[in-house]
């Protein structure tokens, strides 16, 4: 930051920095349109009865019932199974992204990339082809012998987890693949030439280095993943109902648009909880990363 | 010059129009039933009146309905529901009284009269099977369905309490006549709601939408699918390894009503009473199997003597039959919905 001991020119440079936040105020109005509004319209819907009369009711009735309890429990497993799968397949991918000649890595950034412009229902309706009991994959099991059975992949936990991975991987693994990149190789060398194993360096120099990525990658896969409605009711055969469902269900079979809103400032409060609580542990490794690092 | 001169004279044209012809918007369905239902019955309707008419497709008229009347942006003037949606949406007064000097009063029979939504078509809650699973030996009764120890198999049933809780009924030996009487009480419902969970271990898919359980029951994915005839039939024509029978159906209707503030209410009613007349509902037949409420479509062989058995009405499937309660619905029908959720989440 310069500082400016001239009055016109700290004036000016006022004038300059009032002009630059004034050419975010379109931005402002659109995001105050189109997302603060609402939210304080469901908030008021959330208040109010069948009838409009201001009522506590409505969160009574959703936060006493048991179904809205299972379908927070279902989100929750549902979030959690997707951002384990996303590491599990996404850390190693972008490991080896990172680590492969760059015409290379743009070559194989595509192929992750390919999937993410296609549209979600497309992708849901896909998968149903490949995983349902006359499907691909069935197919080819039942045919070689592996399995005597078709398997239940599809109408399930398992289809619906497998539709959501494939969906947030490509989300996830930008972050963490600009995070591994970004690493200096020598540092690499260095470990490895004083005589670090190929686990130690994934350790002690790639995991802290990248943890950032992975963090970031985590809030996105999280905050997305909680409110995922078509994949669950495509690929969960009426029997995985997160949130998403259960707010659909409110409205359409009980037009309870009362409740629905108490549903939604739930699933609104869920994502704040963890965006929250993922920012925290991020910054808590980080202060541990220094430490160790100093250490 | 002459693609001038078209396009020119269609730009007159469509100026032109908004100015005399009378417009109406009409929500319907969508899919294989609400193309049936423009074919058969606005289409000429709309032709005969000389209205421009504008469809919307939604697969959930009643949440579409209360969402337009309550926030005072009415678009539709004619919307099509399910008879019980039909009978809520008149107790929530999201409906225009019918006009019965514009439609006739006479049409429609006596159980089946409503003030509000114009019933015009009717529908069974079937039993259907994949007949490369069951060959010449399926399931006969709703107690044969629940049956999984002789008719093992992959179940598919609809997702929503509505025929759901009937059929279980039936399954567990209640006569069609005392289906409601029981569900109206306490132990009646928890009675249905237990029948359900016990087939739930054999449950496949629970289905959301009618072209879904057409999917399911077309791709072999379940093999006894609880679905609606226009759906079976049509699986079953277009040579898909599936059958189904109307003993124990559930008969409903489906009713076209005019929302609360619609903007063209006048023309609205002059619509319904055009597109039911006997030969359209009768037509409708031609694309889908839903049979006409009004008596006076199976008169004068309007519908031809072979698909008259294709109908929920046939009338060697009476006796075995219930219909629909939508007074009951109406009145019981979030209780209810309330218990098939919970015994679904358990």
């Amino acid at each position: 930051m310069i500082v400016v001991r001239d009055p016109a020119l700290a004036a000016d440079a006022r004038r300059e920095r009032r002009f630059f936040l004034s050419l975010s105020l379109p931005a402002l109005f659109i995001v105050g349109l189109a997302a603060i509004l609402p939210i304080l319209w469901i908030i008021r819907q959330s208040f109010l009865t069948t009838g409009g009369e201001y009522t506590v009711g409505n969160y009574q009735k959703v936060l006493s019932s048991g179904l809205t309890w299972s379908a927070l429990v279902t989100t929750l497993e549902l979030s959690l199974g997707t951002l384990a799968g996303c590491i599990v397949l996404g850390t190693p991918l972008a490991l080896a992204l990172a680590s492969v000649r760059p015409r290379l890595a743009n070559v194989l950034m595509a192929f992750v990339m390919l999937p993410l412009w296609t549209s979600i229902l497309v992708r849901t309706y896909g998968w149903l082809v490949l995983l349902r009991r006359d499907g691909l994959i069935n197919a080819a099991l039942t045919g070689s012998g592996l399995t005597a059975e078709p398997l239940p992949l599809v109408y399930n936990f398992t289809g619906t987890l497998i539709g959501m991975v494939h969906y947030m991987l490509p989300l996830f693994l930008l972050p963490v693949y600009a995070a591994m990149r970004d690493i200096d190789p020598n540092l690499i060398r260095a470990a490895a030439s004083m005589g670090a194993t190929l686990r130690q360096v994934i350790r002690t120099v790639i995991m802290p280095l990248s943890a950032g990525g992975v963090f970031s990658g985590s809030i996105i896969v999280l905050i997305y993943a909680i409110g995922f409605f078509i994949t669950p009711a495509v690929l969960g055969g009426g029997k995985v109902n997160p949130l998403s469902t259960r707010i659909e269900r409110t409205l359409s079979t009980f037009q309870d648009w009362g409740s629905a809103s108490v549903l939604g400032i739930l699933l609104l409060v869920l994502m704040a909880l963890i965006g929250v609580m993922l920012l925290a542990a991020r910054r808590l490794v980080a202060q541990n990363t220094v430490e160790a690092s100093h250490a | 010059m002459s693609w001038l001169r078209i396009s020119l004279t269609a730009f007159a044209i469509s100026a032109a129009l908004p100015v005399h012809a009378q417009t109406v918007t009409i929500t319907t369905a969508g899919g294989d039933y609400g193309n049936a239902m423009k074919e058969a019955m606005w289409g000429p309707a709309a032709k005969e009146l000389g209205y421009d008419v504008r469809e919307e497709t939604l697969s959930d008229g009643l949440a579409a309905l209360k969402m337009q009347v309550t926030s005072g942006a009415v678009t539709t003037d004619v919307i099509h529901l399910g008879s019980p949606e039909g009978a809520q949406a008149a107790a929530q007064s999201l409906l225009e009284p019918l006009d019965y000097k514009i439609i006739d009063p006479k049409s429609v029979p006596e159980g089946a009269k409503s003030d509000y939504c114009y019933p015009f078509d009717s529908y069974g809650t079937v039993m259907s099977w994949n007949t490369k699973t069951y060959g010449e030996n399926p399931p006969k009764t709703w107690a044969e369905f629940w049956d999984v120890a002789k008719f093992s198999g992959r179940r598919a049933l609809r997702a929503n309490a509505q025929d759901s809780i009937e059929i279980a009924l039936l399954s567990d030996g209640v006569a069609p006549a005392d289906v409601y009487s029981v569900l109206s009480t306490p132990e009646g419902l928890e009675r249905a709601i237990k029948r359900l969970e016990a087939i739930k271990p054999d449950v496949a898919v629970w289905w959301t939408s009618g072209a879904q359980s057409a999917q399911l029951l077309k791709d072999g994915e379940a093999d006894l699918v609880i679905t609606w005839n226009g759906r079976a039939q049509t699986v079953k024509a277009d040579g898909g390894a599936a059958d189904y029978t109307f003993k124990g159906s559930v008969i409903g209707t489906d009713c076209l009503g005019v929302p609360k503030g619609a903007p063209n209410k006048e023309a609205a009613m002059k619509l319904i009473a055009a597109m039911t007349q006997p030969a359209r509902v009768a037509k409708l037949t031609d694309f889908i199997a839903y049979g006409p409420v009004n008596p006076a479509a199976y008169e004068g062989g309007l519908i031809p003597e072979d698909r008259l058995k294709t109908l929920a009405t046939a009338p060697e499937n009476a006796g075995t039959s219930v219909f629909s309660n939508s007074e009951w619905w109406v009145k019981n029908g979030e209780a209810a919905q309330r218990a098939f959720d919970e015994m679904m989440a358990r």
